[in-house]
């Protein structure tokens, strides 16, 4: 299981959902950061980047994934992109990567060749901007997600398994997410089953915590929550979970508190990896 | 020697053949094929890495620098020379390739630019096969960098590997040779050498990691993969190449990658 390759001749989804409830206005942690709204938007926006530098090659961008972002806040859940993307569930990577809303120039430390560092920009693609409004319709959302992964899966039986990544502070109040979760969770390739993945931020001045195997470390009930909504690791993840210096067991799940996530975008496999020899 | 070359490639299901990021070199010229008389031969083949801009540039231009090289099969200092030789005009092509782009009206976008400034890499196999002299036997060295392998078949068993032994030690993580250089020490401790004999009637299998990690599968079956290598495109077996990759890729008995095999068989 999870062992199908990706390729253009075999690609898979991501779908992110996007929490814009009006409590995304609150800060993270300590009260004195970003707001929520501000840090889920900067992770998409990576993760977007992330996966298409992954997946790109001279020429352009290789759709092995498709993509999908849920946006809920108000009553409502749907498609979050804009311009040329707008209105659309499921949309090739290359297309994504051709169509940000705008690229900013963010300035970047890189080596300099001689044991130290030196600013450099680079472009920065920006696909969402931050909103914060309304009500947090999480089980909208999930259910949109299950319709937007259950077509796919009819499409691409043999896929591997669609990966579904929730950006929120968990506050949600049109019912119980861990039953539309649940229903996500049980959809499948022949590959295994959907990856439900959640990146909690939260104004909880609580340590940071990545990708946990248990919920002792866990400060209050809407992460508790999210961690019970999250897919375990497949082997292969924990894998490159573990050379990345995140300590994992069997049962470490796709979860993080107010913590970096963009690494889960190394956890999945295109073809042969690169690295400098060591 | 008289040696019989033959070399078969194909890109990774659902790519192009302009796609294809595996290169090979045979010399005297590069490109020889079929029958030749030499007094030595070299080959080279490398793997560009998919996860990496311009690999198959890359790819090429290693097995074009170890190919020429004069030691790149027989010594680290060798190969760490034809490598270095390999890294010193890469910075020129790229640009290259970029002002090109430009010209064309089709410049860099913002998702190519990492990985131009991360680098291409690949892995590197170099085989040097020479006649006996006085007292000596006809030998071969052989020199890599990655899991790129090479399979020595004598009367009907595998005489030699190299340098992968064992078919699960395949991964997406080989190590590589990176177009920005590497350090030395570590380059070193990288670099795996062997050499041994050849004499007549000997075949030589070497090939890029899925046919490579099919051909070590087979051997631990207890199975005799060079009876179907050895068939390939002879009138006899009028087995064809792609037909026979693909059918193992259905089957799932070889991974889904740019494919090469160059066949040697010493008359």
């Amino acid at each position: 299981m999870y062992s199908a390759e990706i390729s253009r001749a075999n690609p898979t989804s991501f779908v992110f959902l996007l929490d814009r409830s009006a409590s995304m206005q609150d800060p993270i942690g300590s009260g004195e950061g970003q707001r929520k709204c501000d840090v889920v938007a900067d992770a998409l926006n990576r993760l977007l980047s992330e996966l298409t530098v992954k997946c790109a090659k001279e020429e352009g961008v290789r759709d092995y994934f498709y993509v999908s972002v849920i946006a809920y806040g108000g009553s409502d859940a749907g498609p979050a992109l804009s311009g040329t993307l707008a209105g659309r569930d499921l949309i090739p990577l290359s297309e994504v990567a051709s169509s940000p809303a705008r690229l900013e120039t963010r300035t970047k430390k890189v080596p300099d060749g001689a044991g130290g560092l030196v600013d450099q920009d680079v472009k920065f693609p920006i696909w969402v901007d931050p909103v914060a409004s309304g009500g947090t319709p999480m089980c909208k959302a999930l259910t949109r997600a299950h319709s937007v992964v259950s077509s796919w899966l009819n499409d691409h039986p043999a896929c591997f398994p669609p990966v579904v990544l929730n950006l929120t502070d968990g506050e949600a109040n049109d019912g119980d997410p861990t039953i539309p979760a649940e229903a996500l969770r049980r959809l499948a390739s022949a590959d295994g089953s959907a990856l439900v993945f959640n990146l909690h931020v939260s104004s909880d001045n609580s340590s940071p915590v990545s990708f946990p195997d248990n919920d002792a470390a866990l400060p209050n009930q809407f992460a508790r929550t999210l961690f019970s909504m999250s897919s375990m690791l497949p082997d292969h993840m924990r894998t490159y979970a573990r050379q990345q210096g995140i300590a994992v067991s069997e049962s470490t799940r796709g979860f993080v508190f107010n913590a970096d996530m963009t690494s889960i975008v190394q956890f999945l496999d295109i073809g042969t990896r690169t690295s400098d020899l060591r | 020697m008289l040696a019989h070359i033959s070399t078969f490639w194909l890109p990774k299901r659902g790519s192009s053949l302009q796609e294809y990021e595996d290169a090979f070199w045979v010399g005297p010229n590069g490109d020889d094929e079929g029958e030749i008389q030499q007094r030595s031969l070299r080959v080279a083949v490398a793997d560009g890495a998919s996860e990496s801009m311009l690999a198959s540039r890359w790819a090429n231009r290693l097995v074009t620098s170890f190919g020429t090289a004069r030691n790149a099969a027989r010594t680290k200092p060798g190969f760490m020379a034809a490598y270095r030789e390999a890294v010193s005009g890469w910075d020129d092509q790229v640009l290259k390739y970029m002002t090109d782009r430009e010209l064309r009206g089709a410049p860099i976008q913002w998702y190519e630019e990492p990985g131009l400034a991360k680098g291409a890499y690949a892995t590197i196999l170099a085989v040097e096969f020479s006649d006996g002299w006085q007292d000596r036997p006809p030998a071969w060295m052989a020199s890599g960098l990655g899991d790129s392998c090479l399979f020595q078949v004598r009367d009907e068993s595998l005489y030699a590997s190299f340098p992968m032994n064992d078919a699960s030690a395949f991964s997406y993580q080989p190590p590589l040779l990176a177009s920005r250089g590497a350090d030395n020490d570590a380059l070193r401790r990288h670099i795996s050498l062997k050499a041994s004999d050849w004499e007549s009637g000997d075949s030589f299998y070497l090939t890029t990691d899925a046919l490579a990690a099919w051909f070590l599968r087979a051997v631990e079956a207890g199975d005799r993969p060079w009876e179907t290598l050895r068939d390939l495109d002879t009138l006899d077996a009028q087995l064809d190449f792609t037909e026979w990759v693909d059918e193992q890729r259905d089957a799932g008995g070889m991974h889904n990658d740019d494919t090469t095999l160059v066949r040697i068989d010493m008359c």
